[in-house]
């Protein structure tokens, strides 16, 4: 089966990880824009990063046949900082048309000030402009109030709720998201946010509609293989086949598909291409598909 | 150190003093005799225990480098010397910001310091200062007591909570409980103590 982890930070990940997951079937990803652990202080920072998820990442997926797509906008967290957040918002146009972003994203709510609300509807126009769907990240700190402010700001805005993707999503506001027509995303995490188990048990209660998971690996401990540990959980616990691939496929598949640019046929792999000068191997045979 | 600090500031030199201030110093606690601490109570000058060495001087240098600069230059000075610095410069900047003038100018660094994911930043601005109880609007004064829940500092060492509790705080602390449940988690135990206002049950415990 054919996986898909639409929501993994592979910036902060190193090349062994994308050998890993190929092998463990995992075939596409999408890497939203994030914050980086420390507030970036330039706005040519994020301009840097924004090119690297559009260039460097896409190759070094490429390199394992793994199709790499990604979301940009200013996040939740740099979002209080005005004199960035601003410059950042003032770049999005210029990028969201190029090949590889699939959604704007990751928008949301963290402390949940007045500044973040602005920069969240603004990107959310931004996407209606562009006809994009749309990432959101739900805070870590009151997250049903966060996850009901998310919903109603879409609302408002009259944002079409079957482009939103309402992520990290638990126990309590799964329910609420299902209520409406958005999307709900799961990150499975090791210790936080959500598990394999628990995540079955949702499915077992909820059925598959509208439902993805992700592993949202990034810089801290976190685990690129949750998508097929996941798997493993719902074959575990009976869940059909079908409703396996609902999930972790066809309903990603869907979802980003709503932009028209999520291009899954893949060139074959050509490890002897470089990348402005760079390989990523380091004196290993290249694997060339035919 | 601190004396080679004069109007008008040279920010290297101020740069280089406040810098190296742990590597020459080392980072001990100040330990004050009776006499010491005798002569300090009542001056209203910084109360130095539960402060590093190198910590003081950097507070020093601090308040020194507010006589130095104009006025109306300090707030940025601050924030474009919190944004260039190591984890312990921060960490002492947010130890003495209620010792600079005028404290409520630096809001905005205080603000972003609770953002950080480093939990020895966040808990030189949320534990054991004066800062965030003082000048801290309600919002950002209650997703500092969510994250400190969040990351497991202990309630305890929050300045003033008491009179900050407001019905919206506990309702979030609430909702935190039932999320931890629902999850299958367990509950930190600050949170019963803080909801029915008992943390000083804790206090004593400890």
């Amino acid at each position: 089966m054919k996986l898909f982890d639409p929501h993994i930070h592979m910036t902060s990940r190193p090349t062994s990880d994308y050998q890993a997951m190929a092998d463990a079937g995992i075939s596409a990803i999408v890497e939203p824009s994030f914050w980086l652990g420390q507030p970036r202080t330039h706005v040519g920072t994020f301009e840097d990063y924004f090119l690297s998820l559009l260039g460097w990442e896409r190759f070094r997926a490429s390199q394992f046949g793994i199709s790499h797509f990604c979301t940009l906008s200013i996040n939740p967290k740099e979002a209080n900082s005005p004199s960035i957040a601003q410059g950042v918002l003032d770049l999005l146009p210029r990028y969201l048309e190029k090949d590889g972003v699939v959604a704007v994203g990751e928008i949301g709510f963290d402390d949940q000030t007045d500044a973040e609300e602005h920069l969240f509807a603004e990107p959310l126009k931004l996407a209606m402009e562009f006809e994009l769907p749309v990432l959101i990240h739900t805070p870590h700190r009151d997250k049903k109030r966060g996850t009901a402010r998310s919903l109603e700001l879409v609302r408002r805005v009259g944002f079409p709720e079957q482009r939103v993707l309402i992520d990290h999503n638990n126990e309590e506001t799964l329910p609420m998201v299902l209520e409406t027509n958005c999307w709900a995303g799961h990150s499975i995490y090791p210790d936080t946010k959500m598990d394999e188990l628990r995540m079955v048990a949702l499915i077992q209660t909820y059925g598959s509609d509208r439902i993805i998971i992700n592993s949202a690996a990034d810089w801290g401990v976190s685990d690129p293989f949750k998508v097929p540990k996941t798997v493993e959980a719902m074959y575990e616990a009976g869940l059909d086949e079908k409703t396996i691939q609902t999930v972790v496929w066809d309903n990603p598949v869907a979802f980003f598909g709503q932009s028209e640019r999520l291009d899954l046929d893949r060139d074959p792999i050509d490890q002897s291409q470089l990348w402005e000068g760079n390989s990523v191997l380091r004196g290993q045979e290249p694997v060339v598909e035919s | 150190m601190v004396s080679r600090i004069e109007s008008p500031l040279d920010r290297n030199i101020f740069g280089a003093a406040y810098a190296g201030a742990r590597r020459r110093l080392g980072g001990e606690p100040v330990v004050l005799d009776a006499e010491e601490q005798a002569a300090l109570k009542g001056t209203g000058l910084l109360s130095l225990s539960g402060h590093s060495l190198d910590e003081v001087c950097r507070i020093a240098l601090l308040v020194r480098t507010s006589e130095c600069l104009p006025p109306e230059d300090y707030s940025s000075f601050i924030s474009e010397l919190y944004i260039r610095g190591d984890n312990f410069e921060r960490q002492a900047l947010l130890r003495g910001l209620t010792y600079l003038p005028d404290p409520e100018q630096f809001l905005s660094t205080a603000i972003e310091a609770c953002r950080t994911s480093v939990q020895l930043i966040f808990e030189a601005i949320a534990c054991d200062n004066p800062y965030p109880f003082r000048y801290f609007p309600e919002l950002n004064y209650n997703q500092m007591v969510l994250k400190a829940l969040f990351i497991g500092s202990p309630l305890a060492r929050l300045v003033g909570l008491e009179e900050r509790i407001t019905p919206e705080l506990v309702r979030m602390a609430e909702d935190y409980a039932t999320e931890r449940q629902a999850a299958g988690r367990p509950v930190p135990e600050d949170i019963p103590l803080f909801i029915t206002n008992d943390l000083g049950a804790r206090n004593e415990a400890f």
